[in-house]
């Protein structure tokens, strides 16, 4: 009787012993995201990090915006691990809210772009790289898109849409339109909005969600649209002869960024989380089940795989990269110069 | 001893209200006085700039639209609803309040269906031959007050059947045994009756417009922002609270000024109070 009490006990505690590693027993990580893909990111990233750090993972969902205004009203607590696109990231980091990374805690770093490895000046990594360019409706638009300025062609009247000056790529717009009028839309914004004016007879309306956008081509009321390539897939789903426009200018680049809040509860976790998203396995999982485009060197795709990405170091190396810091400061103007053109 | 019994009775609730509602309203617009540049500078600002007015103008504008849309076919519909036999009325009341049991977007949603370049309105009228290219409907003034209406009247509806249903029938037959015709008995007894129905839709209907999101957000966009979607964009996007709360405490004050003048409205035209 006692032996039989005494192997249950060393069995038990064995059992105990291996589920997990002893440094994170009973810990949770929160980390907050947008939401989509959760299928494929329970399997690929959450349940083997679940098995690595025997811990917990609760999420805080929604779009950047409604996101880091909880993590602002919170001080920066309540979450350990928090992604966002790097225009909102960079607001984040000038309110203050997330902590400088140490990069000795993250190995994987080596691995990355050199872009990816430190975009914002000691904050966070990018986990993943995307394009801002142009989407159009090869069946009804009967020249292709080659370049920024076909977006004022007389031929897309009353059939393009642009992101909401409020989204990631809506300021861009603004500074295309600069370019468009051969000025610095930060030194010469009502040159720049003089262009953007002249865009509103293309403008059937404007979006501020990937959805929105993606029933607008659905629903045919647009042919063309400035947008991200991680929108590209579900466009060609509903509408099959919708194209990526390969712009002589180049795309711009976007990353989205993971960061650690000032008030996270658990930093360590979040480093380790960190890491793991960072390491060449996963990241060749998340590209080749067409979650994020990798930004480790070593993630090998085939062309089919690659079409719908920003991959490659060719393709990576011809993008447009944008000063944040300038545009965030400048946003606050251009929301209302924006709004007094479109929403007149 | 009876008075203080319900003011008792009443404590709970009015409690209830005053610390989640009144509390955070006052506390919202207080923050707006309480700025660097002095304590009108968020309304200066506000009033200042003309887009900010044009969102301004254009909401008071689509809620009054709405609003007298759907008094009209609200009463209209409401007359013939109280006047239908019991087991009719059964039937027409659901039908009416039918569109209630779904929610504010996906209604809509539905009016994105219809008015689309490729929707029912569209395909119907370029297969009849009576236009070449689709009109655009959607994403205009037009849809966000359209869609409104459809919102808004079953509410109506609802409001003027219970007004309409008390009217007693003896006065209809009186004035009518006075030799008023039907044109006149609507207009001196019927209308007059239903005033305090009317004001409680109307009412009701405006305030719900006034303050829409959803559907101003889906079918009009920035080209048809209203001041819900403008607080919105202020509170979410550009993370100015202060703006936001600015435009909260204009919608409250106009909110409370417009019901106000309905209400005086409303005792001028009541033979019950006039």
């Amino acid at each position: 009787m006692n032996k039989f009490f005494v192997t249950a006990l060393a069995i038990s505690a064995t059992a105990m012993l291996s589920a997990a590693p002893a440094m994170a027993q009973g810990k949770t990580l929160t980390i907050s995201w947008w939401g989509f893909n959760g299928e494929k990111l329970e399997s690929i990233v959450l349940a083997p990090f679940r098995e690595q750090c025997g811990c917990e993972i609760v999420f805080e969902t929604g779009n950047n915006g409604e996101r880091l205004n909880k993590i602002q009203i919170r001080n920066g607590a309540g979450v350990d691990v928090a992604y966002f696109s790097d225009s909102f990231s960079q607001q984040g980091i000038e309110a203050g809210l997330f902590q400088k990374i140490d990069p000795a805690k993250l190995p994987n770093l080596a691995g990355i772009y050199d872009l990816a490895k430190d975009p914002q000046g000691g904050y966070g990594p990018a986990y993943t790289i995307g394009r801002v360019g142009i989407v159009y409706d090869t069946a009804k638009v009967a020249t292709p898109i080659t370049s920024w300025e076909d977006l004022w062609r007389e031929d897309l009247a009353g059939s393009l849409s642009l992101p909401g000056i409020t989204t990631t790529a809506g300021p861009m717009v603004v500074m295309k339109a600069g370019d468009h009028a051969g000025v610095d839309a930060f030194a010469d914004q009502d040159s720049a909005f003089a262009a953007v004016e002249e865009l509103k007879p293309n403008v059937v309306k404007n979006y501020n969600t990937g959805s929105e956008m993606i029933n607008l081509f659905s629903t045919g009321e647009i042919t063309a649209a400035v947008a991200q390539d991680f929108t590209l897939g579900q466009i060609q789903a509903a509408v099959p002869t919708v194209e990526w426009a390969e712009l002589e200018e180049g795309a711009i680049a976007t990353l989205n960024t993971v960061n650690i809040p000032t008030g996270a509860a658990e930093p360590e976790l979040a480093y380790e989380f960190i890491n793991f998203i960072l390491s060449p396995e996963i990241q060749q999982q998340l590209a080749e089940q067409g979650v994020d485009a990798p930004v480790v060197t070593s993630v090998e795709l085939t062309p089919e795989q690659a079409s719908l990405w920003t991959y490659g170091a060719d393709v990576i190396a011809g993008l447009q990269r944008i000063d944040y810091a300038k545009m965030n400061a400048a946003k606050g103007g251009w929301v209302d110069r924006w709004n007094e053109i479109f929403g007149m | 001893m009876k008075r203080f019994a319900g003011w008792t009775l009443a404590s709970p609730a009015t409690l209830l209200v005053v610390v989640f509602l009144v509390l955070p309203v006052l506390a919202t617009i207080v923050t707006t006085f309480t700025t660097p540049g002095g304590p009108f500078a968020t309304y200066a600002a506000f009033f200042g700039s003309g887009f900010r007015r044009a969102v301004l103008f254009r909401t008071i504008q689509v809620s009054l639209a709405v609003t007298v849309i759907a008094l009209v076919i609200g009463f209209l519909t409401a007359y013939v609803v109280s006047r239908a036999p019991g087991w009719l009325k059964s039937i027409l009341i659901i039908a009416a309040v039918f569109p209630l049991l779904t929610g504010v977007v996906v209604r809509s949603f539905a009016w994105l269906i219809i008015l689309g370049k490729n929707g029912i309105l569209n395909s119907t009228l370029i297969n009849l031959g009576l236009i070449a290219e689709p009109f655009q409907m959607l994403y205009t003034q037009g849809a966000v007050i359209v869609a409104m209406v459809y919102l808004f009247v079953p509410l109506m509806i609802l409001t003027l059947v219970g007004v309409l249903e008390s009217i007693p029938d003896d006065l209809i037959q009186a004035s009518s045994s006075l030799g008023a015709k039907p044109s006149a008995t609507f207009m001196q007894v019927t209308l007059p009756l239903a005033v305090p129905g009317l004001i409680v839709g109307a009412v009701l209907v405006f305030t719900g417009s006034f303050t829409s999101y959803a559907t101003p957000q889906l079918l009009g966009g920035e080209q048809v922002m209203m001041m819900g979607t403008l607080m919105y964009q202020q509170a979410m996007v550009t993370f100015d609270w202060v703006a936001a709360s600015t435009i909260a405490a204009v919608m409250v004050v106009i909110t409370i000024a417009i019901v106000a003048a309905m209400n005086a409205m409303a005792r001028r035209l009541n033979p019950m109070t006039a």
